[in-house]
């Protein structure tokens, strides 16, 4: 994986467990908001991008790049042998909801233009990514790519399962991709929920959220092909349900994310109370935070421990359920929770304090959430191996 | 895989109301637009907010939605709302990342069509959109033949919706796609150049597990990424044997053929392993070429399992079969992605 936070699943536990903030201000690309946003932006440049992942052909673009950094390292830790990544039952599930839009400049030259065209012709939907890891794979299985806005990536990790639970794949390399671009910052700055400062989820004084970029990838295998391997942890329960509420709002009472959580919990054939730990989508804005409490609240009679990663990270978008699946695990395999960053007062009316400092415990089970635009709501369980 | 109940269409030729095949609409400077409905089911203030993929889409699924539950939302679509999508571009850049409104981007996220039909229609099951270029829709078919497979006796609406919008088309020409003379939709086969012409369109269809009183039975769906036409063999030779016996045949193939001189090897490699006496039948004189192409070839194959008859213009071969039983698809997306889709009376 790779996120603000560090460019490999290592540095990213050690920023988690050394309480590092990666949200900085924007200084990679051109944009008014250069200089003074902040943003969990990677700061590695495209040049130095393609020039550590050997990519020399035309067309390339920074999600790309982020996809294939994290899809490098999840391949090589899964000791997949490149016999084991062409078969044509390893599926490629990716998100991305921002594509090659990041390019957002050179999109409306050759939306707009009737020149020559840039190098980025093919490069601008959402499907290129996987196309590229596809094609520079070799790969021969199922590939496909998923967006959900918000919740892409968990999706792409539910769908992965899926198919290996349904015997249309042995393997899945499942996970999602998302760069920070102008088209989003003005998306979101447009529909007023961007901060000014980092972050601060669940917290009363809440002003919004960073945006992020990165890029995670896990290697799904049934439990009776993992043995001799590095396992990291189980997923164990998944569901996708809508709010049905607001294009970009979550209802009052949070049904979608209420019921998300639920099944999740009824696919895993656990109960509420042996979740040891929820990864929250906790985005920082007014109405996810607030909304996202009191679905937990419904669900659970005691709230078990929960954080949100995205203090650390900013919102990735597409990527972000990935990365915060990866978390989960490493949580799981490392028997640890990371705390959430600047909170400092509870919420009125929901008094809820996420974890405050790192620590060792126990974990059996841990919960992530997210949710995303059009009311799309995914919650995922993971469990020690 | 799965049974499709209803299935209904909004493309650039009578599949909505009234239907008529047999009348070709053509294609004017290279591009086939859609035949939009009225939208009586699509509140009017929600309406006027809406883009075209997501009006046409929304305005398919809905027509299906009267008097059906479902269980959950697969939609495949490559590019979402394009039209939302460039106008929020053209505003950021020429108001220099200046005072925005939000609409066009929330309505732009490809996700947007399947979370209003959710939101119309209060529906908090599972919803999900795939967007992988020229397989959106069978990955999304693949999700619907695992879910009605995970869930029993439940209804799944399953679609698939891309649209032109002048942006697109613009970036799809420059990148050598769509044809630079202009033809006519009629002449489309008979070309030797490079592109083909662009079209859009929605098709929605309600499955399930269930056998009776299904208009048609989706058998298998099998994809693959490929540059060369071996490879695509291999594996329609695997597809055949695997879903046929010796004394089976498809009756129909509906092949993808799209007038572009640099993929019809691909359709002619197929052809050339289908047997003697099946027919063939083209439909992208009628839908122009794009993405999701493939759930119009569907919806054209549930008509004609339906109807018994293949109108004269789709005809490349005949055959002399008596009843047509099982479709073959055969697609084919800018030489790369590729798809074949059995489609069976139930």
């Amino acid at each position: 994986m790779i996120s603000a936070i560090g460019n490999s699943l290592a540095e990213n536990r050690l920023s988690l467990m050394e309480e590092r903030c990666g949200i900085a201000v924007l200084e990679m690309f051109d944009s008014k908001y250069a200089g003074s946003l902040p943003a969990g932006e990677i700061k590695i440049s495209n040049k130095d991008l393609k020039e550590k992942l050997f990519v020399t052909e035309p067309g390339v673009t920074r999600t790309t790049l982020l996809a294939l950094h994290a899809f490098e390292e999840a391949v090589k830790d899964s000791q997949l042998r490149s016999a084991e990544i062409t078969s044509d039952d390893t599926a490629l599930i990716g998100a991305t909801t921002v594509g090659g839009m990041c390019l957002t400049d050179e999109l409306y030259r050759d939306a707009n233009t009737d020149s020559k065209g840039s190098e980025y012709l093919s490069s601008y939907d959402y499907g290129s990514v996987n196309m590229y890891l596809q094609s520079r794979y070799s790969m021969n299985g199922i590939i496909n790519t998923i967006n959900t806005a918000c919740s892409s990536s968990a999706n792409a990790i539910m769908y992965g399962a899926r198919l290996i639970k349904n015997g249309l794949a042995k393997r899945a390399i499942v996970g999602g991709a998302d760069s920070l671009s102008k088209f989003t910052i003005n998306g979101f700055n447009a529909l007023h929920i961007l901060s000014t400062e980092t972050c601060i989820p669940f917290d009363r004084d809440r002003k919004g959220l960073n945006l992020g970029e990165g890029a995670a990838f896990l290697v799904l295998e049934k439990e009776e092909d993992c043995s001799g391997k590095n396992l990291y942890a189980e997923i164990s329960g998944y569901a996708n349900t809508n709010d049905a509420y607001h294009s970009s709002s979550l209802s009052a009472n949070g049904d979608g994310p209420y019921l998300a959580m639920q099944a999740a919990l009824a696919s895993a054939n656990i109960q509420a109370d042996q979740v040891d730990f929820i990864n929250a989508h906790g985005t920082g804005t007014e109405n996810n935070d607030e909304v996202e409490s009191r679905a937990m609240l419904r669900l659970f009679r005691t709230l078990p421990a929960f954080a949100s990663s995205k203090s650390n990270t900013g919102h990735t978008l597409g990527a972000a359920g990935a990365i915060e699946a990866v978390f989960s695990i490493l949580s799981l395999a490392y028997q640890e929770i990371y705390r959430g960053l600047n909170f400092k007062n509870p919420i009125e009316g929901t008094g809820l304090i996420p974890v405050l400092a790192y620590k060792k415990m126990f974990l059996q089970h841990v919960m992530t959430n997210s949710f995303g635009f059009g009311g799309n709501c995914s919650s995922l369980i993971f469990s020690r191996a | 895989m799965f049974y499709i109940h209803q299935h209904t269409c909004i493309s650039p030729q009578q599949t909505y109301i009234n239907t008529n095949l047999e009348l070709l609409v053509e294609s004017v400077d290279n591009q086939l637009k859609v035949i939009e409905p009225g939208y009586e089911s699509i509140p009017p203030a929600v309406l006027r907010r809406m883009g075209k993929a997501v009006r046409i889409a929304v305005g398919a699924a809905l027509s299906l939605l009267q008097n059906t539950t479902t269980d959950g939302i697969i939609i495949g679509t490559a590019n979402g709302g394009m039209e939302d999508c460039f106008k929020f571009l053209n505003q950021l850049i020429r108001y220099e990342e200046g005072m925005l409104t939000p609409g066009n981007f929330v309505q732009s996220t490809a996700n947007a069509i399947a979370a209003q039909v959710g939101l119309l229609t209060k529906n908090h099951g599972y919803n999900v959109t795939h967007v992988h270029r020229g397989l959106a829709f069978e990955n999304a078919m693949l999700d619907a033949a695992m879910m009605t497979k995970e869930k029993p006796g439940k209804n799944y609406l399953l679609g698939a919706v891309d649209e032109i919008s002048s942006f697109n088309y613009n970036i799809d020409y420059l990148a050598g796609w769509y044809k630079t003379e202009n033809i006519s939709g009629r002449d489309l086969y008979k070309t030797d150049s490079n592109g083909s012409i662009a079209g859009e369109g929605a098709a929605m269809f309600i499955v399930n597990n269930i056998s009776t009183a299904a208009n048609a039975y989706v058998k298998d769906v099998s994809m693959l990424h490929a540059v060369s036409e071996e490879t695509v063999a291999a594996k329609l030779q695997y597809f055949l044997k695997e879903n046929f016996k010796d004394d089976e045949k498809p009756d129909l193939l509906i092949s993808g053929e799209n007038g572009d001189n640099r993929l019809i090897k691909f359709y002619n490699t197929c052809e050339s392993l289908i047997p003697e006496h099946t027919a063939i039948a083209r439909f992208k004189h009628m839908s122009g070429e794009f993405a999701t192409a493939s759930a119009i070839a569907l919806w054209l194959g549930c008509y004609i399992l339906k109807e018994q008859v293949v109108p004269v213009h789709m005809i490349k071969k005949n055959s002399f079969a008596t009843e047509i039983k099982n479709i073959l698809i055969y697609n084919n997306h800018k030489g790369v992605q590729h798809s074949f889709i059995l489609l069976s009376k139930p």
